[in-house]
């Protein structure tokens, strides 16, 4: 019997291992081997693609590549959730990953210990782990980094720091007495405000009357906060122009740490059975809830940061800022030696730097199409369709627009 | 209230499957405290299995076709190897709990310490996140029953029983419930069924008529291994989009107070596992459920703090348990291992 047993457990061991190794999305492709040393060298260029030009697919370059001297020139600390959230992380990450794949850098990502539960200390002990690892920029996504960023760039100014969704940081973290303005922190911000506005104009123009918002961070994110903001304002627009009346539940809940729960599931649930139609999922991994209650009713979710119409077939269009586009710029400051054009500024990119829309190659849309879309945004580039950022306003009285907010 | 009941079951029924579980395992008389464990491993198995497959390319042709029988199929072979899986899980704690007579209570939670662990382990190694999805689409469209799958058109009424048991739901639920009622009859009504509750109550004079109690021991943890890992899967893929993460947000834990709470009694067990079911679905859309079907949502207009409506389905296991404990009554030789010698 003990032999059997024993012969049974190993044989299920082999048989899972063994189907982790058949998994073709499997990251199982061994790392080629780099003979070469230097910090300048590659550390692993795709597909042989030394010679064939710029890399433009994230997907093909290897996310976990070594070096023979143990060296990364550029790093990414990771927000709360998943490298490959599908949405914030993972967009950062592609920009990174395209940039120095594209110019010959080396490349590392580092995620703070305890997950989603990371304290400023574990995020502190990745920035010092990276830059024991010879990192000469680190980029990092996410608000939540401010405390830790502060620290790691006060005693490490021969450092840069991109602080994406961010912004200038001070030495220290007070109002009375902040001390100087750290020189080697850049702030990188997006005017969520804008593409949120685009996305809810959209899906208004596009027929919807009853609308949802579930949003990630509690509240607390000011670009969750931002894309709210905007969400509503334009969906208020649209419905003013058409003359129409629409409905909106706002909600924060089971959104704090970005995570899909079933929780969450469930009042999504609600929502679309009580004849919500369209729901705005505004929280990395929160989308995979919220489009299994989409697909459960037949509704539709509008994505976040990137397009994720590949995820969903519920997914309608993406309210996108240009992550990959805004690593691309800071790198590339840093890079050419350029820097003091960022340094310990608030750098915000909105339209009028192509760094939010909606995603027009995988259009749906039919009774909203491109060329209005096109319109709309030339308009809120030149000026002429003004988007408050100022998300304090939110529960004001909308023309068109009955607001209820959920706690 | 169509509504109500539909995600009522969403969350009794593996909370449901999995208490029958633990009560399998019980009343061979081996405790079974990594329900939690082996819910995590089926739940990854499963979903594995399914990401596996989509990548192959199968049932990519019954999808397209709308088949959906062919889909159900899918799903319920999803199931059999997600019971498969913990199954074999199982099998380490019936090895060290009746071949080395090792503490129970340790043995199962060094299965629960390990199965998430582990389980991230593998994930991560296979698509470098913490969460390992389907590999295409939503679990709706793929595993869930609706009237458009069924060929009536979307805005068909199909009664108050059709909208509710029909539309909208998965197979799975029912598989399970069916699962359910033929265990318990089993356990009571055949002689498979009393000789294991034997073994949990007086193994020394079930072995006196000749009884294996090992085997017996063997067959009730195993059976038990098989149903919590399906119950893994089955919440998995009703309350997580078919993913997975190394996480049942607790529902074994869940499952051993609901057996508890049922007081080792299928019937009883059914009745707690709705009961909680039906608070966490009220916690979770309070504010968009309409009982008597007049468009006002009561619960979420009176006012009452959505802390409160969380803590409910717990406050309720503990009320609940404080009235029902005195009479409940564990099988007498559970966590005992079984010696020959001690006659």
């Amino acid at each position: 019997m003990k032999k059997l047993t024993a012969m049974l457990l190993a044989m299920a061991m082999a048989l899972s291992l063994a189907a982790c190794n058949s998994n073709p999305g499997g990251a199982s492709s061994e790392p080629p081997a780099n003979s070469q040393s230097g910090d300048a060298d590659p550390a692993n260029t795709p597909g042989g693609g030394e010679s064939s030009g710029p890399v433009s697919d994230p997907n093909a370059i290897d996310d976990n590549p070594s070096t023979a001297d143990g060296k990364y020139e550029i790093a990414m600390i990771t927000d709360v959730g998943d490298l490959k959230d599908k949405s914030f992380n993972e967009g950062t990450w592609n920009g990174v990953k395209l940039y120095a794949a594209n110019n010959g850098k080396t490349y590392k990502y580092y995620r703070p210990a305890n997950g989603n539960e990371a304290t400023d200390d574990d995020r502190y002990n990745a920035y010092v782990a990276a830059i024991e690892a010879g990192a000469k920029v680190i980029v990092a996504p996410g608000f939540l980094q401010a405390g830790a960023m502060r620290k790691a760039a006060a005693e490490h100014p021969e450092v840069n720091f991109v602080f994406i969704d961010g912004f200038p940081l001070t030495e220290r973290d007070s109002q009375d007495d902040p001390g100087d303005v750290l020189a080697n922190v850049a702030g990188i911000a997006f005017q969520e405000e804008q593409c949120g506005y685009l996305a809810g104009y959209a899906v208004v123009k596009e027929g919807f009357t009853k609308l949802g918002f579930s949003g990630g961070g509690g509240g607390d994110n000011p670009a969750c906060c931002r894309y709210g903001y905007g969400y509503v304002q334009g969906a208020n627009a649209a419905a003013a122009e058409m003359g129409v009346n629409v409905e909106m539940r706002y909600s924060w809940a089971y959104g704090s740490n970005y995570s899909p729960s079933p929780d969450l599931q469930s009042m999504m649930q609600g929502w679309y059975s009580g004849g919500t139609e369209i729901v705005f999922a505004c929280g990395g991994g929160m989308f995979s809830s919220i489009s299994a209650a989409a697909a459960a009713n037949d509704g539709y979710v509008v994505g976040v940061d990137v397009d994720q119409s590949s995820q969903s077939d519920t997914v309608i269009t993406s309210a996108m800022k240009g992550l990959e586009q805004s690593v691309n710029f800071a790198l590339d400051k840093q890079f050419t030696g350029n820097w003091a054009d960022i340094s310990g500024t608030g750098t915000s990119l909105g339209a009028k730097d192509d760094a939010v829309g909606l995603p027009t190659a995988t259009w749906s849309m039919t009774k909203f199409t491109v060329a209005e879309y096109e319109t709309l945004l030339a308009g809120i580039k030149d000026g002429s369709v003004s988007v408050d950022a100022d998300y304090a306003n939110l529960e004001q009285s909308y023309s068109n627009l009955t607001l209820s907010v959920e706690s | 209230m169509t509504f109500l009941i539909r995600q009522t079951l969403i969350y009794a029924v593996p909370l449901m499957i999995v208490a029958l579980a633990g009560v399998f395992a019980e009343r061979s008389g081996i405790i079974n405290l990594a329900l939690e464990g082996i819910m995590i491993f089926g739940a990854f198995i499963g979903v594995l299995f399914v990401n596996i497959v989509q990548e192959a390319g199968g049932f990519a042709g019954a999808k397209a076709d709308g088949d959906w029988v062919a889909l159900q199929g899918f799903a319920l072979l999803a199931m059999l190897v997600a019971a498969a899986a913990g199954a074999v899980f199982s099998l380490l704690l019936s090895f060290a709990s009746v071949n080395l007579k090792a503490d129970q209570t340790i043995g199962g939670t060094a299965l629960n310490l390990m199965a998430p662990a582990l389980v991230l382990f593998f994930i991560r190694i296979i698509v470098n996140q913490n969460v390992l999805d389907m590999a295409m689409g939503d679990a709706p469209p793929w595993f869930m029953l609706r009237k458009t799958t069924l060929g009536f058109s979307r805005t068909d009424d199909l009664g108050f029983l059709g909208e509710t048991f029909i539309n909208q739901v998965y197979p799975a639920t029912y598989v399970c419930i069916l699962l359910f009622i033929v265990l318990s009859v089993i356990l009571y009504k055949t002689r498979f069924g009393l000789r294991l509750r034997s073994c949990g109550e007086n193994p020394q004079a079930a072995d006196s008529l000749g009884i294996n109690v090992y085997r017996m021991r063997y067959a009730g943890t195993t059976i038990s291994g098989a149903l919590a890992g399906m119950g893994g899967f089955v919440y998995a893929l009703t309350t997580a989009n078919c993913s997975a993460n190394g996480d049942v947000a607790g529902f074994g834990f869940l499952a051993l107070a609901v057996m508890i709470f049922g007081n080792w009694k299928p019937l009883n067990i059914a009745g707690a596992a709705l009961l909680f079911g039906l608070f966490k679905c009220v916690a979770a859309s309070y504010t968009s459920i309409d009982i008597n079907g007049d468009g006002v949502c009561l619960l979420g207009e009176i006012g009452i703090s959505v802390h409160l409506y969380r803590m409910m389905p717990y406050v309720i296991t503990l009320v609940v348990l404080a009235f029902t404990s005195k009479k409940s009554r564990a099988p007498k030789a559970e966590g005992i291992p079984y010696d020959k010698g001690q006659r």
